[in-house]
């Protein structure tokens, strides 16, 4: 693991946070979008194991991690202080497709990791292909909380909140639907697993394809423990931390995910 | 000058990274460069084989508890044939000692293993007995001292290097570790994970089975192998909860010749090198094992 400094984790609403981790520029050289970094806080066991967070953005020597606390170790780690050591291992798991003519899906907390993606083609860092548009929902406005961010994308951004208190009121899948109708594009998508289902099946009813950021919990990280599997169509198993996280929609057996 | 000399099997470090915790080796030069891993680990014992390839259990495999994890892979492998194509020839090229941890569902499914690795340069075999026993109803081999006096026998008759047995905590331990002194076994690796629950949901009612490892049971564990280094003489092999150098040197001055990792190894692959070290340290300091 590599040591890291923590030099800010402030929250951006009630339950998510802003992570800043300074580092070795080598490092964190190698980090692509859609990869992920697992976090140790020092000294402790309990919780046991390191979380995997996705890569939200990485600027000068730091790399950023934008989390929800939804267990204990996300409450462990906002209530780590500015200044404190922690380790982390990473980049680990394969960056996210570069994919031509496609939208970006995200839902809550799963836009963590498109920031990055956008940053690289404005900063023009990693080659990728800049969106057609992006889907971004969340259940208030309050949760949305990179659309400050978005307003600088140079690509339409389409907003749904399940309270309507900003945009489409209801599930982002809507708007993402109806897009599909009149534009032939691939979708690529994270977000909780009811919205990464209905994706899949959004994707193959318009034959486009979905590439889904998935999640799991995870041990190693570094396929060690063949622990983090997502069941396959074709009745294989997938190991998550090093095929993963984004998967091809149509192989996934979501029937098969409890 | 080996750290431990078990038969033909020479251990440069005590340091051995548990089965299924390091994956099949693919990747393990990822994380630590060929000089770490010579010079830290000990020996390696690969990941559990079979006859067959199993692709494992479904998810969720994976539930952590406080201190603790427990495990349902499942013995996901590539089966013999496929192992020894794929993996052995980049494993040979780490210079560290090779054990093959193999599991089967009757005895003969274990001679056949071993006569697999007969003619492959491997120094050592570890009999997974956590495994029900087919033949005798799907008791585990480990719950049945007759059926580990056969295995161990039929194994030895064909094995004439370095012989593990890896003894499951729970069960008649004492019994099965006398008996493997008796039959000719090299060390005892004390021992396996303890069979656990973790409730996924409360209603309706998810439940996930498996092995439970980490620091959680540690003490259990080290008091086991206190316990059967007064009891028998076989060299034993402590596994369980050890995440620092200080975990493993309790481990050594219990009764313990070696000692493997597993959770550790999961968290910080690069903990090979941190544990011997501080493990180095801690001894020169308080003047330990000479």
């Amino acid at each position: 693991m590599y040591q890291g400094e923590v030099i800010k984790n402030l929250p951006l609403s009630h339950n998510v946070y802003l992570l800043r981790v300074k580092t070795d520029l080598d490092i964190i050289f190698s980090f692509n979008p859609g990869q992920f970094v697992k976090i140790k806080i020092n000294e402790r066991i309990d919780p046991l194991i390191p979380r995997p967070f996705t890569i939200h953005d990485v600027k000068k020597n730091s790399f950023y991690v934008l989390y929800q606390v939804v267990g204990k170790g996300t409450k462990a780690l906002s209530l780590v202080q500015p200044g404190s050591k922690i380790e982390f291992l990473g980049p680990l798991g394969k960056p996210f497709p570069k994919l031509e003519n496609y939208v970006i899906c995200a839902g809550g907390i799963g836009i963590a990791g498109f920031i990055y993606l956008l940053e690289s083609i404005k900063r023009k860092i990693h080659t990728y292909e800049l969106p057609k548009k992006i889907f971004y929902g969340a259940r208030t406005a309050e949760d949305l909380v990179c659309y400050p961010f978005l307003e600088d994308i140079e690509t339409e951004v389409e907003i749904a909140t399940e309270d309507g208190s900003q945009g489409y009121k209801g599930l982002i899948t809507e708007p993402l639907r109806k897009y599909l109708e009149k534009n032939k594009v691939d979708v690529l998508a994270c977000g909780p697993l009811p919205m990464l289902k209905a994706i899949a099946q959004i994707a193959q009813h318009f034959g486009v394809k979905a590439y889904l950021t998935m999640e799991t919990f995870l041990s190693c990280g570094t396929g060690f423990c063949k622990g983090c599997v997502i069941p396959l169509k074709n009745g294989n198993y997938v190991h998550l931390c090093i095929e993963g996280p984004t998967l091809l929609a149509e192989e996934i057996d979501f029937d098969a995910i409890s | 000058m080996p750290f431990l000399k078990l038969r033909n099997l020479e251990l440069k470090t005590p340091l051995m990274l548990a089965s299924g915790t390091w994956g099949l080796g693919e990747n393990l030069d990822l994380y630590l460069t060929k000089e770490e891993i010579k010079s830290n680990i000990g020996a390696f014992v690969s990941k559990g084989i079979s006859r067959l390839p199993k692709k494992g259990n479904p998810p969720p495999r994976l539930y952590e508890t406080p201190c603790g994890l427990i495990n349902s892979i499942g013995l996901e492998n590539p089966g013999l044939e496929v192992f020894k194509r794929d993996y052995l020839p980049k494993l040979f090229c780490y210079g560290v000692p090779l054990i093959i941890n193999l599991h089967g569902e009757e005895v003969e499914d274990f001679v056949a293993l071993v006569e697999g690795f007969k003619e492959e340069n491997v120094d050592g075999i570890e009999l997974n007995i956590s495994c029900p026993n087919v033949k005798k109803g799907g008791i585990a081999f480990s719950s049945d001292p007759k059926g580990v006096k056969t295995l161990v026998k039929e194994v030895r008759k064909v094995w004439e290097k370095f012989l593990a047995v890896k003894l499951s905590p729970v069960g008649p331990v004492y019994e099965i570790a006398e008996i493997c002194e008796k039959e000719g076994v090299d060390a005892l690796v004390v021992a396996n994970t303890y069979p656990a629950l973790g409730v996924i949901d409360l209603a309706p009612l998810k439940v996930i089975k498996g092995g439970l490892s980490g620091p959680a049971i540690k003490p259990l564990t080290l008091r086991l192998v206190y316990e059967l280094a007064q009891k028998v003489k076989l060299p034993i092999i402590g596994s369980g909860g050890i995440l620092s150098g200080k975990d493993a040197l309790e481990y050594l001055v219990c009764g313990a010749k070696a000692f493997q990792i597993g959770v550790a190894n999961l968290i910080d692959p690069t903990s090979p090198v941190k544990i011997i070290q501080e493990m180095e340290e801690i001894k020169k300091k308080h003047g330990l094992f000479g």
